[in-house]
């Protein structure tokens, strides 16, 4: 009986390691596959680490996430012990009080927390970025480290202090040499948990940070759409920090007690002393680290340029080109929709360039956010595309230069679908219950509304509340009868593999789709599309316009552009890049995805209208809810 | 000793600043019109008014309670006899143990999770093993299965380090008495091990269920786009639709929902415990 | 009456981490026995009740309950009941529900459960208490709860381990009364752990002494106090002189260089013997109706009786000279730091053991700051010091080099030997200045340092024997150039007498007891 309840255990306590550590062996595992595939091991390569380390993203994530949280840890320690000590001296109803108050951030749902900050960083208008999020981090860690010093602080005998003072010490002396020893394993304890938390820590980051700080939590988000190999790559050498880490946490207590036996008597002062240190020392060292630069002579040397784009949009190859040309650094943010790009950007947040899309450059131009640019300025307006000037958004090019361009469209799996269906259908495809279960939707609320409202029949710019209303309901139904997965980058990997029918894709992508894969193809309903552009714009409270010029002109620059559509995708603004591109021995030579389709009178570009924009908003997220409640 | 109280005071200050005046910012957004601004204070139920009619906002609710609820059960069952049998071993092996669970925890989160994205995919490892033995290739990424198994991997060692240590601070002369009094091993657990652990239960559930409840990128990287609780909701009024009064009416409801469903819980676990009695008697000893 | 065995051990030993904590005990306990188990922590006593109670397993040997061989048998089938150290009280429980606890594991029916309960709190006059909180109880009460809990069960053996250690000490004497009045109502037999012979004494009806994981003596209390089997018993019992002796003869006993007649024997011819005799068996009579003289050195009145401390063999001393001489304290060049030390004498035999540290202790160097007044440490010592008779200069300097030099006298240092007390006492002359005996706080310990008075034991070089030391001057008016005695001695043979009768102090008195008072045991290592 009692041995089969062993055998019990031992086989559930191996299967849960495994299961605690499957995860984390076959990321390290696949850290070092040479191909893209999250799932077929290849062959060794350290070719990710190699993209690791170029990537200015990752490593300057780590640096946030190790200095960030070394910083928090030190900082809240120290407080947190002081104010665990103070705290216990006391009156009762102060400590009760202030015991309920430090529960807040450790009892409340995090997302609260993070909200709580966000709005208060807000409200004084401190600029968010390093420092918020690093006051942020220090303002949630403070209360773990009180709650694992109070006990100690309580349990100590509430003479010590009065016989150091009546020794002859001072009330400093007293503290440093006779309190804090004795609860010294409690501020270590504390210590640790505060640097947990604020490693592991992405709510309260994802919402404080700013101005292109991100740590790696951020990052592993923001990045995890697309597969991305580096990501395990750089998780790898997270596992290593912390396993060196936690193995000298372990093994240094011991080596001194061994140590302290031989040498008695001798005190364990420096024991706090050696760990200050080495946090002091990696402090110092990720601060030079990170601050270190090249100090050639340069146009624009030690400038920043804040560029905020959507996520994966940007050859990094043409940034560094840009920075080695300029001697600037190219600090970027990125941003899952043009509408969250506006909350940041409407809430006073600068960036010396945006790329949003079209109708939200309206938006941005009729509120007031953007610059006239000086067209004096721009040497990259002749060699663009007719194709992307004069559009309705911003017909004389006052605001804006364009940077890709595309429509939006089906890709499918050949093999699988029939293109006699996509012809009868058009965008009814996505409610032919053959498919069901095996579509993709992309998460954008115009995107989608495009297609219900192209296949009903109506503009894609309409304002009739029963014609929004229609579309609506044509994709509720869509969601609730046709289990169809609603993704945003995931969906350019996946179709690559072909792992469903159809979706719905912006040609860009599909371009690198059917570059891929040659099974899928790609297909532009009859009923019409939307024609888009994304467009360099400068915001007004731009802090550094010259170079945001010099950057424009250098991307739109043949080679350039070239290179950066070449690795994106989309299709380029300049005229000469999209043609060899498409052309025999262009990168995606006779693509059709690449070249957007230009005629059909069914095609349109949105237009910005708030009364729309926020009832569409509206439908998108409850149509979102209705296929998560459909499950 | 007053010297030393007056430590307290730069701290007192920090709260009120950084963990009070948020938390009243919230509140205070949820009771106001649209737009951000304190000047132009008006207040309005509106916002609360929309999610409690609304059946959508509603079922994603309750869904984001179920599947917390889900994940805290499944983490207690497997949680309580992991931490029993960990608590049973020889010390070194305990300590190796606990260092085991605890090491995960140290890693990222988010990379953690990233790293099931691959795991669960219909070609990855997981798949591959079910089609082994025979069960054919299940497409478990995307689903609430998904995201259950994310959640579980995320707080299982909270539980277990929360039961564990109930167990271990367990005096063993009460596991004496009980023998000792005629209880067999099944009789001794039911009637003393189980009720005494209750404490490290109820920390176990808290720290499951809290943030089970409110996690937002556990549905997101592993449910899929479609995927909506409650955390994704405030999200998605925040970064998305810029609704920040909406947004906060919502973070009210949940903080106000969790703090009921904690103070229900400390509740039962005075009821069950009352008072700190173990302590009482080793004081005397 | 012939009484029916419940418990046999049979030759039990136990170890732990390779220390032998119980050295193959056998023990028998009867029915209806109030038995305990006496002995100083870490003695095996609380061993021997795990290993009956079910909690450990004996390395070797066998428990026999009732006729039946129990070793293997699990806790919870075991006829018997524990009282836990702590009480084990279950916190999550009511006091009935605690109570109750083994009755329900048995599945009794409920009213048959509640009937037993409250006989129980009746037992332990605790009715009314059944739905208290057992955390807010009392220590007393908890006891009392944590005996109903075990008796409930009927068992016909009740262990307490230390039940009462937890109590203080007005509640643990109403304890031990109560515990007494429970096992005679109840009538089952109880084994009673404890280290406090006075609770021995007064509840037990049998008591085994214990130690080092052997059994030294089981008996009444009676037996016990009066017939200690050995010195460790009459020492942990009661208290006790013990002198070293010779049993000449059956019945002869020789001790303080005397015979006296005593009723043991059975002993070898001149073997050499310990004798007890219990201070509230010798009587203090006038000196020429004494069998032993003395000296009365202390009274202390103890409440009920005085107890008394006759000297009736006197130490040894040894008398030396203090010079008194003018400070000679060097100063730097500067004049910012002084320096000084004292010439001093070792023994050659003690050369060896002359390390920096012990120079600067016998020379009682210091330098210090003129300014602050500050010490500052010795840096440098230089000396070469052989173990031959001789005069050996040595040089004591500062960091910033202010020098002073001294000398070291090695000498043959002639000691005092007292063969009847059986030790050895050494002190040597030695220089002081008159600041330096002004500024010593602690003086009588000082002087011991600078004389570097040692006492030994004859039989054994490295016993030390405590040195009081002796002055007539005072020290506030010494003077330079002048020599004073010093005098360091021991104390002699004492007896620790206990009597109602009051003494003077420095009276020389008889001492006075019968033949059946000397108790004479073997000399056995324990």
């Amino acid at each position: 009986m009692k041995k089969d309840k062993r055998i019990f255990g031992k086989i559930l306590m191996t299967l849960l390691i495994i299961f605690f550590y499957l995860p984390i062996v076959y990321m390290i595992v696949f850290s070092f596959n040479e191909g893209k595939s999250l799932t077929s091991f290849t062959g060794f390569s350290l070719r990710w680490y190699e993209h690791m380390l170029k990537s200015r993203d990752m490593m300057s994530a780590l640096y946030t996430t190790f200095s960030v949280a070394l910083l928090a840890t030190l900082i809240s320690t120290v407080a947190g012990t002081i104010a665990a000590i103070g705290l216990s001296k006391s009156k009762k109803i102060v400590r009760d009080i202030m015991e309920q108050v430090d529960n807040l951030p450790i009892m409340n749902p995090e997302i609260v927390t993070a909200i709580g900050f966000m709005l208060l960083f807000i409200t004084f208008k401190v600029e968010k970025g390093y420092v918020t999020m690093l006051l942020a981090h220090i303002a949630f860690c403070i209360p773990y480290v009180i709650l694992s010093v109070m006990p100690k602080v309580r349990s100590l005998d509430p003479n010590l202090a009065d016989a150091a003072l009546d020794l002859g010490a001072t009330p400093l002396q007293a503290l440093t040499k006779v309190i804090v020893p004795q609860i010294a394993p409690g501020i270590l304890s504390g210590a640790l948990i505060a640097f947990t938390m604020s490693v592991d820590d992405f709510i309260i980051s994802y919402f404080v940070t700013g101005g292109g700080v991100k740590n790696l939590s951020i990052m592993v988000y923001t990045m995890s759409k697309r597969v991305n190999p580096s990501i395990n790559a750089v998780s790898t050498l997270v596992v290593v920090i912390i396993t060196i880490a936690l193995l000298v946490i372990n093994i240094i207590p011991s080596v001194l007690a061994k140590r302290q036996q031989s040498e008695k008597k001798r005190r364990p002062l420096w024991v706090p002393a050696l760990c200050t240190a080495c946090v002091l020392s990696g402090v110092i060292a990720f601060v030079i680290l990170g601050t270190n630069k090249d100090s050639q002579q340069y146009p624009f040397y030690g400038q920043e340029l804040y560029l905020y784009l959507p996520g994966e949009y940007i050859n990094e190859e043409v940034v560094e080109s840009f920075e080695e040309v300029t001697g600037a650094t190219v600090i970027m943010e990125n941003f899952d929709s043009n509408e969250q790009m506006y909350i940041k950007v409407a809430n006073g947040e600068s960036f010396d360039i945006l790329i949003p899309s079209d109708y939200m450059i309206e938006r941005l131009i009729s509120e007031g956010y953007l610059q006239e640019l000086d067209h004096s300025q721009l040497t990259c307006m002749d060699v663009l595309d007719p194709a992307v000037l004069h559009q309705g958004y911003d017909y004389d090019n006052t605001y804006s230069v364009p940077y890709f361009w595309g429509t939006v469209g089906i890709v499918y799996d050949k093999t699988k679908v029939s293109v006699e269906d996509l012809e009868t259908q058009g965008y009814a495809v996505f409610l032919n219950q053959k498919y069901k279960g095996d579509i993709y939707l992309y998460d954008s609320e115009r995107d989608a509304f495009m297609m219900a409202l192209k296949n009903l029949g109506y503009s894609m710019n309409t304002e009739s509340e029963e014609e929004l209303k229609a579309a609506y309901e044509w994709l509720v139904t869509c969601v609730q009868t046709m289990e169809p997965e609603i993704v945003t980058d995931e969906i350019i990997d996946n179709m690559a593999q072909a792992r469903k029918a159809l979706g719905l894709v912006y040609s860009g992508d599909a371009t690198y789709i059917v570059s891929e894969n040659e099974n899928v193809g790609f297909y532009l309903p009859e009923e019409g599309t939307n024609r888009w552009y994304d467009s360099m714009v400068i915001p007004q409270n731009a802090e550094n316009v010259p170079l945001a010029y010099a950057f424009m002109n250098y991307i739109s620059t043949y080679q350039h552009a070239y290179d950066n559509s070449a690795y994106v995708g989309y299709t380029s603004p300049n005229l000469q890049a999209k043609e060899d591109m498409y052309a025999s021995g262009g990168d995606y030579e006779g693509i059709e995805a690449y070249i957007p389709r230009m005629g059909n009178s069914n095609d349109e570009i949105f237009h910005f209208n708030l009364d729309t924009k926020k009832i569409i908003g509206n439908l998108w997220s409850k149509v979102k809810i209705a296929a998560s409640n459909a499950e | 000793m007053k010297k030393f109280s007056n430590l307290a005071i730069p701290y007192i200050a920090w709260a009120a600043m950084m963990l009070i005046f948020p938390m009243l910012l919230i509140a205070m957004y949820s009771f106001t019109e649209q737009g951000n601004s304190i000047v132009s204070f008006s207040f309005t139920l509106d916002h609360y008014k929309k999610f409690f009619t609304d059946p959508d906002f509603l079922i994603v609710l309750w869904r984001s309670l179920w599947i917390a609820l889900k994940t805290t059960l499944i983490c207690l069952l497997l949680g309580y006899p992991l931490a029993y049998f960990i608590a049973k071993s020889e010390e070194k092996v305990q300590n190796t143990l606990v260092l085991m669970v605890t090491i995960p925890m140290w890693i990222n989160m988010l990379v953690r999770t990233y790293a099931w994205i691959g795991l669960l995919s219909p070609d990855g490892l997981f798949s591959m093993i079910l089609g082994f033995w025979g069960l054919g290739e299940v497409d478990i990424l995307y689903t609430e299965a998904s995201v259950l198994i994310g959640m579980i991997y995320n707080f299982l060692p909270f539980m277990i380090l929360q039961i564990n240590t109930s167990l271990c601070k367990m005096d063993n002369s009460l596991l004496e008495a009980s023998a000792d009094l005629g209880g067999n091993q099944v009789q001794t657990f039911v009637r003393v091990i189980l009720p005494l652990s209750v404490p490290g239960i109820i920390n176990g559930i808290t720290l499951v269920f809290l943030p089970a409840v409110s996690s937002f990128f556990i549905p997101k990287l592993l449910g899929g786009g479609q995927y909506f609780l409650i955390g994704n909701l405030i999200e998605n009024q925040f970064i998305t639709v810029g609704e920040w009064n909406f947004g906060s009416a919502i973070s009210m409801i949940m903080a106000i929902i969790m703090m009921l469903l904690m103070m229900a819980v400390r509740n039962v676990e005075l009821k069950n415990e009352g008072g700190k009695g173990k302590k009482v008697t080793n004081e005397e000893g | 009456m012939e009484r029916k065995k419940i418990i046999e051990f049979r030759n039990i030993t136990k170890s732990f981490d390779k220390q032998i904590t119980l050295k193959g005990v056998n023990l028998d306990i009867y029915e209806n026995e109030f038995v305990t188990l006496l002995g100083p922590s870490g003695c095996g006593k609380t061993t021997l009740l795990r290993i009956l109670g079910g909690f450990l397993k004996a390395d070797e040997g066998s428990v026999i309950f009732d006729g039946q061989e129990i070793s293997d048998k699990p806790p919870y089938e075991r006829e018997l009941n524990t009282v836990f150290q702590k009480y084990a009280l279950f916190p999550h429980l009511s006091v009935y529900e605690n109570i109750a606890f083994g009755l329900k594991i048995k599945k009794l029916s409920k009213d048959v459960i509640d009937q037993k309960v409250m006989k129980m709190l009746k037992l332990i006059s605790m009715e009314g208490f059944e739905n208290k909180n057992i955390t807010l109880l009392s220590g007393g009460q908890q006891q009392r709860v944590a005996i109903a809990r075990a008796l409930v069960n009927e068992p016909k053996v009740l262990l307490l381990d230390e039940p009462l250690a937890a109590l203080d000490l007005k509640l643990r004497k109403e304890m031990q009364y109560e515990l007494k009045r429970i096992q005679q109502e109840v009538g089952i037999t109880f084994i009673f752990v404890t280290h406090d012979q006075e609770e021995a004494l007064t509840m037990s009806d049998k008591i085994v002494v214990m130690n080092k994981g052997e059994i030294q003596q089981i008996g009444t209390p009676e037996e016990i106090y009066n017939e200690p089997a050995n010195t460790y018993v009459a020492n942990f019992i009661g208290e006790s002189n013990i002198l070293p002796g010779i049993m000449l003869d059956d019945y002869k006993v020789r001790f303080d260089d005397k015979v006296f007649e005593c009723v043991d024997y059975g002993f070898k011819e001149n073997e050499p013997v310990d004798v007890v005799i219990r201070p509230e068996d010798i009587d203090i009579v006038p000196v020429e109706q004494g069998k032993m003289t003395g000296e009365v050195l202390s009274v202390l009145f103890k409440g009920v009786h005085y107890e008394i401390i006759v000297e009736t063999v006197p130490g040894t001393k040894v008398t030396v000279n203090m010079n008194v001489i003018r400070s000679l304290e060097e100063t730097s060049a500067d004049g910012t730091e002084k320096i000084n030390a004292n010439n001093f004498y070792v023994d050659v035999e003690d050369v060896g053991a002359l390390d920096e540290k012990e120079i600067i202790a016998r020379s009682n160097a210091m330098a210090w700051d003129t300014e602050t007044d500050e010490y500052i440490s010795i840096a440098n010592i230089e000396c070469e010091v052989l173990p031959e008779i001789g005069q050996y200069p040595v040089k004591f300097s500062t960091p910033k080099g202010t020098t002073v030099e001294r000398i070291i006298s090695v000498v043959n240092q002639p000691f005092v030997k007292n063969e009847k007390a059986g030790e050895g006492i050494m002190a040597f002359n030695f220089v002081k200045s008159v600041d330096e005996i002004l500024e010593s706080q602690t003086l009588d310990t000082d002087i011991k340092t600078w004389a570097n008075a040692q006492g030994w034991k004859l039989s054994d070089e490295n016993q030390s024997v405590d040195i009081s030391v002796d002055y007539d001057f005072d020290p506030e008016k010494i003077k330079e150039g002048k020599v004073y005695k010093i005098t360091f001695w021991t104390t002699g043979r004492e007896f620790k007498i206990h009597t109602t009768d009051f003494t003077e102090v420095g009276k020389e008195v008889g001492l006075n007891f019968f033949p059946e008072d000397i108790h004479v045991m073997s000399r056995k290592a324990y």
